[in-house]
């Protein structure tokens, strides 16, 4: 049983007071001390520690363990070495507190006494939640994704005459410019680049194999065929491992010149195949012709970066 | 009552105002329940990380909300926008480097955060859910540096964009999704900057305002796992409250922070590269240094190849955090002393070194390139 508040105090048989506060340890949020305001003279309070109390004979009345004498010499209680638990955050004291006198409760509102229906009003409140935001997801997830699939672009770009490819065997790089139009800008002028062997028959055979290399559009049908044994090849600028723009470096390893990557450090001999680093697949040939006069035309064509096989974005 | 008419009749007309709005909002209780928060063993140093991380977040927002006055979020704009910013705009390029080099401090915050309260064994019963909450908060704060890299569209920017999606893209089943959805499209381009944009100054921002405000209450609701070591009674007896001491710290500690990114940005301010383009050039990409360690882990040849890509850059990540998530409900002991959990100390140090040496490993590379 625990002594109300206004509880009286008793020592012996004699009232001293009456339990004004009780005292918590913020630690363990036990009572420690309670507070007496004194029946006598100016009503003074003094700290009284729990042990001292003998006996909580109901909720009414406390017998303390000292003579009426005895307790004019507990301590005052010195009230600014405290805070009410108002005015300061200790986790969970509620929890423990039992000091309040009984629950504290007030009478429901007539027209809510016996109604049978909360829980319907619950639900039917989620209900109709759900029926507002239900027509919302698919206009939203079709209008975040209105950008996200594109046909592919077939287009041929002009990026340079061949006259430049000197050396068999090495890699010349061709930087050339297009139009990208994207929804409501205007169009603008994006640098791209490619690079450009002239393969020897061995390396021409080690990229095609032999066989024609076939490319197509979105539905499947050629748009293109590599000769096997066109002399020039044409790789993507894109690095096949995360996309990044790699380079024709001579190395201390490979003195003859080898593409290598800055980011990832993959290296792709002349027939683009991996040689070292994280690399996947080889690097992406592109479709490319040569007209009389030596000019070089490219499909601008994107594949996926990281995977095994091709697969075309652009 | 005659007394409190006196003490009312005598207050002063700001001190009536305070009065009328405390009558309202009860704003004293409030205050006094804000810094009367006991902090058991004491208030220390080690306990500012959080504090100094909101302040962080605040002049972010306020940095991000001045360079909204003249940023404009297109492709043709934004290099321009941004180079106006730096060059024509009287202290833009402060306002702009301040917001750089808070987002690395940021970061470096958000690490020293967490080794603290890992050290701390604070995860732990019953501070799960501020653990998983703070693990949320860290994304976004990776989030917020993935995103914001983008804006000034500069090649430094395109590149660890374009990359950053590729990684992204090789999650299992929705990772083409995810890579399209974040570009806009195949390709980096308009729709991938307007969607990095309100990523970067709306979504996140309310995210991370809104879970760090979680995060404070459940802290609060909590309560400060205080010290691992010492006796109750020892504790009590060293215990104060959140005013004075520990906001004497936190204050100090956020000054501190606050000249070191002044310093930073004066002596290193942002300097854009060219315009991005997807030809690069002569410039080697390179992510943000926080990214680095992990950039330098897929340029091994284990993490080569399809597999070994989804390895490193998605499934080892991934269950890294996954193990962080779980931590509180695997490490169950209630031990808190780090010196009394071996484990926890070497997979702490570990996991630093192995960061440290792909960081320095990273670096040398780069020299290496050049």
């Amino acid at each position: 049983m625990q002594p109300k508040l206004t509880a009286k105090a008793l020592c012996g048989d004699k009232e001293v007071g009456k339990i004004s506060k009780v005292i918590v340890d913020p630690l363990s949020h036990e009572i420690s001390d309670v507070v007496v305001r004194e029946l006598n003279g100016q009503g003074a309070e003094r700290q009284v520690p729990i042990c001292q109390i003998q006996e909580v004979v109901n909720e009414e009345e406390i017998v303390l363990r000292c003579s009426p004498d005895e307790f004019v010499r507990f301590p005052l209680l010195e009230r600014d070495q405290y805070v009410t638990v108002k005015e300061v955050e200790i986790a969970h004291l509620e929890d423990h507190l039992h000091v309040e006198p009984g629950e504290i409760l007030v009478p429901l509102p007539r027209l809510e006494q016996g109604v049978p229906r909360r829980t319907f009003f619950t639900n039917m409140t989620h209900a109709i939640g759900t029926l507002i935001a239900l027509p919302l997801v698919f206009p939203v997830l079709k209008y975040l994704m209105k950008p996200m699939f594109k046909p592919y672009d077939n287009a041929w770009f002009s990026v340079g005459n061949i006259k430049k490819v000197s050396k068999e065997n090495v890699g010349f790089q061709f930087k050339f410019t297009r139009g990208f139009k994207e929804a409501f800008m205007p169009e603008q002028q994006i640098e791209k680049n490619i690079w450009v062997v002239k393969a020897t028959p061995a390396v021409q055979k080690e990229v095609y194999g032999g066989n024609d290399r076939k490319f197509f559009d979105d539905k499947g049908e050629v748009i293109w065929v590599n000769k096997a044994n066109s002399p020039y090849i044409g790789y993507s600028g894109k690095c096949p491992h995360l996309g990044c723009g790699y380079k024709w470096r001579k190395t201390k390893n490979f003195p003859d010149g080898v593409f290598l990557c800055p980011c990832h450090l993959s290296i792709y001999d002349e027939a683009g195949k991996v040689i070292d680093g994280p690399a996947p697949r080889p690097l992406d040939i592109l479709p490319m012709q040569i007209n009389a006069s030596g000019e070089i035309k490219i499909i601008d064509i994107e594949y996926k970066a990281g995977v095994n096989n091709q697969i075309r974005l652009l | 009552m005659k007394e409190d008419i006196q003490a009312v009749n005598q207050q002063n007309a700001f001190e009536k105002v305070v009065e009328f709005v405390d009558e309202r909002v009860g704003l004293k209780t409030i205050q006094a329940k804000m810094l009367n928060e006991p902090i058991p063993g004491g208030s220390r140093w080690a306990y500012a990380f959080g504090s100094v991380l909101l302040f962080i977040f605040i002049l972010q927002v306020v940095t991000g909300i001045l360079l909204m006055f003249y940023y404009v979020p297109s492709t043709d704009h934004a290099y321009a926008s941004t180079q106006y910013i730096i060059h024509e705009v009287d202290y833009g390029w402060f306002l702009l480097s301040y917001h750089f080099w808070g987002s690395s401090a940021m970061v470096v915050m958000v690490f020293a955060h967490m080794s603290q309260v890992f050290l701390w064994g604070a995860y732990k019963k019953p501070r799960e859910l501020i653990w998983l909450v703070g693990l949320a908060l860290f994304g976004i704060v990776m989030g917020f540096g993935f995103t914001g890299y983008l804006l000034p569209w500069d090649q430094r920017a395109y590149w660890a964009t374009v990359v950053g999606v590729e990684i992204m893209d090789k999650t299992p089943l929705v990772g083409d999704f995810l890579a399209r959805f974040l570009k806009g499209g195949p390709t980096p381009g308009q729709m991938t900057l307007s969607r990095f944009f309100v990523i970067h100054v709306m979504v996140l921002p309310a995210a991370l305002a809104g879970l760090a405000g979680l995060h404070i209450f459940l802290f609060r609701k909590a309560g400060p796992a205080g010290p691992f070591r010492g006796t109750p009674e020892e504790i009590k007896a060293k215990t104060d409250y959140f005013f004075p001491r520990q906001i004497w710290k936190d204050i100090v500690a956020m000054a501190t922070v606050f000249l070191i990114i002044c310093s930073l940005a004066f002596i290193e301010p942002v300097v854009l590269l060219e315009q991005a383009t997807p030809d690069p050039g002569d410039y080697h990409p390179e992510p943000e240094w926080y990214f680095l360690f992990l950039f330098q882990l897929l340029r091994l040849k284990i993490f080569g190849g399809q597999f070994g890509q989804f390895l490193g850059a998605i499934a080892i990540p991934g269950a890294f955090m996954a193990f962080l998530a779980a931590l509180p409900f695997l490490d169950t002991k209630p031990e808190r002393n780090i010196f009394k959990r071996p484990v926890a100390l070497i997979g702490w140090t570990v996991i630093m070194v192995f960061i440290l040496v792909f960081t320095v490993s990273a670096i040398i590379n780069r020299e290496f390139l050049h």
